[in-house]
């Protein structure tokens, strides 16, 4: 298992009430209130997750989706490679690849990790190195055709 | 606000059918406009979630107008997703209630059956947010997502999710209306193959075809509109507030009794939106028929069976007399209608109040339609 990639996510944010969404959208959907950029920590925890054995053309299957919140608060969807060991509840890393998200789990010796990465410089490189390494492993999964 | 009556109702058998959705349409006008009485109405309401893209049909009021031979008759077509024959319930009744119209054939239907599943699927996974339909996301893939979460928060059983479905196969067999007329054992339902993980097959509802009509009249007959209502919730269901419950069932329902000036304690029978079998007990409880969480224990113990305490789809709901988009929301009033009026031979039960909710889209524009004997 290659060490967990962490993206930052761009979303909106609205300025009335808080909300953030992923994708960013034009208006809050719960007030008619132009919504702020942000930019979101692909760090979440998963609310709820599916496996489909029928997706729609275009996808491969068992086809994995779950329902994840970010830290930030905004919630998204996203593709997985397996949801074995996943839970409701379960922490997960968002990476994107060519703009489509992907949960991997965090384990606990994953956690450490990010934990040393926030401390220093060469947590940063390595972390670089990883996620070149990663994206590599992620691209093509879980999808039949591209974009 | 003046009285809205229904002074007729009417539907064509639902499953595979070969003739055209105009004809089924015309089928269930003419039988719900022969038991009113009336020959023609001030105004049609027609609905239909997607006939551009199910037959590449458009101007679809027109359509059906003019093949009943109602060229004349102003006519408009509702649509909002999977409850647009219950926005044409809504549309029909707000046109009696304000004066503008006395008579007005509701009528509803579509036509599926001719295309393969998948293309179904994706015609129907229209009504999705852009956005989570990119990954791939059905309604059964919602269903799904919403049917996990549900289970992990409340506890119910697969047991009970799959019993909802014995029990409305059950009711189906006894109505000549239903798709399916066979019973399922609950073994066979939990063993059924997974569709969208922990939903099986037997808890989705089949793609049929089939229409549905109703009369509303300002004079007086064996049924009155009590109350009826709409809510709304955000398209995308990943900025929901709640995925446990539907917000849209909750405001409709909470509307509908408002006008009715009466509560869940007078309903005596409901049709409610099993298009998942999930769904009929979210639908139980956001409604007020059930306190939260008791539904599914409700449902194993046969309180909503055709025998029990309130008898709950007892056409066989969309689970098993099925569900033509457009038809369904008309055709759950039919029922009660029947069964308001004594007309549901081998599947009647004793009630004089009836509810019925539909849900459009994954619950983004849902209705709930209260109806009371005279």
């Amino acid at each position: 298992m290659p060490p967990p990639v962490i993206d930052q996510i761009q979303g909106s944010r609205c300025p009335q009430c808080g909300t953030a969404v992923v994708p960013p959208a034009r208006f809050c959907p719960w007030h008619p209130v132009a919504m702020a950029p942000v930019s979101l920590t692909g760090l979440g925890e998963i609310v709820t997750f599916t496996t489909l054995h029928s997706p729609p053309e275009g996808f491969r299957s068992p086809l994995h989706i779950a329902l994840v919140e970010l830290q930030g608060g905004a919630r998204l969807v996203c593709h997985g490679e397996a949801t074995r060991g996943i839970r409701i509840g379960s922490r997960v890393a968002i990476e994107a690849v060519d703009r489509v998200y992907y949960f991997a789990h965090l384990g606990a010796l994953d956690r450490a990790r990010l934990f040393w990465r926030r401390a220093g410089r060469r947590g940063e490189r390595l972390e670089a190195i990883a996620r070149s390494w990663a994206k590599r492993l992620w691209k093509g999964r879980g999808r039949d055709t591209g974009e | 606000m003046a009285s809205v009556w229904i002074s007729g109702a009417g539907m064509t058998p639902f499953g595979r059918r070969t003739q055209s959705l105009p004809d089924l349409m015309a089928d269930a006008a003419r039988a719900a406009l022969t038991a009113s009485g009336i020959e023609v109405p001030d105004a049609i309401v027609v609905a239909t979630m997607n006939p551009e893209e199910f037959l590449g049909e458009g101007n679809f009021a027109s359509r059906i107008a003019t093949h009943l031979g109602f060229a004349y008759v102003p006519a408009i077509r509702v649509e909002t997703a999977t409850s647009s024959g219950a926005a044409a319930i809504f549309a029909g009744f707000t046109a009696v209630a304000s004066g503008t119209a006395r008579a007005v054939l509701v009528v509803g239907g579509e036509r599926m059956t001719h295309l393969p599943t998948p293309r179904v699927s994706e015609i129907i996974g229209r009504s999705i947010d852009p956005y989570e339909r990119s990954y791939g996301a059905t309604m059964p893939a919602l269903a799904g997502l919403i049917t996990r979460a549900l289970m992990a928060r409340s506890g119910l059983s697969a047991r009970e999710i799959s019993q909802v479905a014995v029990k409305n196969h059950a009711n189906a067999v006894r109505n000549p209306y239903a798709h399916f007329r066979a019973p399922v054992a609950l073994a066979a339902v939990m063993a059924s193959r997974l569709v969208a993980d922990p939903l099986r097959l037997f808890h989705c509802c089949p793609i049929s075809d089939g229409a549905a009509a109703l009369v509303l009249t300002a004079s007086r007959a064996a049924v009155r509109i009590a109350g009826i209502g709409q809510g709304t919730d955000a398209l995308a269901v990943r900025h929901r507030q709640e995925l446990t419950s539907f917000r849209a069932t909750q405001a409709a329902a909470k509307a509908a009794f408002a006008m009715a000036g009466f509560g869940a304690d007078r309903v005596e029978v409901a049709e409610v939106h099993d298009a998942f079998t999930p769904f009929e007990l979210i639908a139980l409880e956001d409604t007020g028929l059930f306190p939260p969480g008791a539904a599914g224990r409700a449902t194993l113990d046969g309180e909503t069976a055709l025998d029990g305490r309130l008898p709950v789809n007892p056409s066989g709901g969309l689970k098993a007399r099925g569900h033509p988009l457009g038809a369904t929301g008309i055709a759950q009033v039919v029922e009660l209608v029947w069964q308001l009026t004594g007309q549901a031979a081998d599947r009647q039960v004793s009630a004089h109040v009836g509810l019925a909710q539909s849900i459009g889209g994954l619950a983004t524009n849902n209705f709930v339609t209260l109806v009371e004997a005279a």
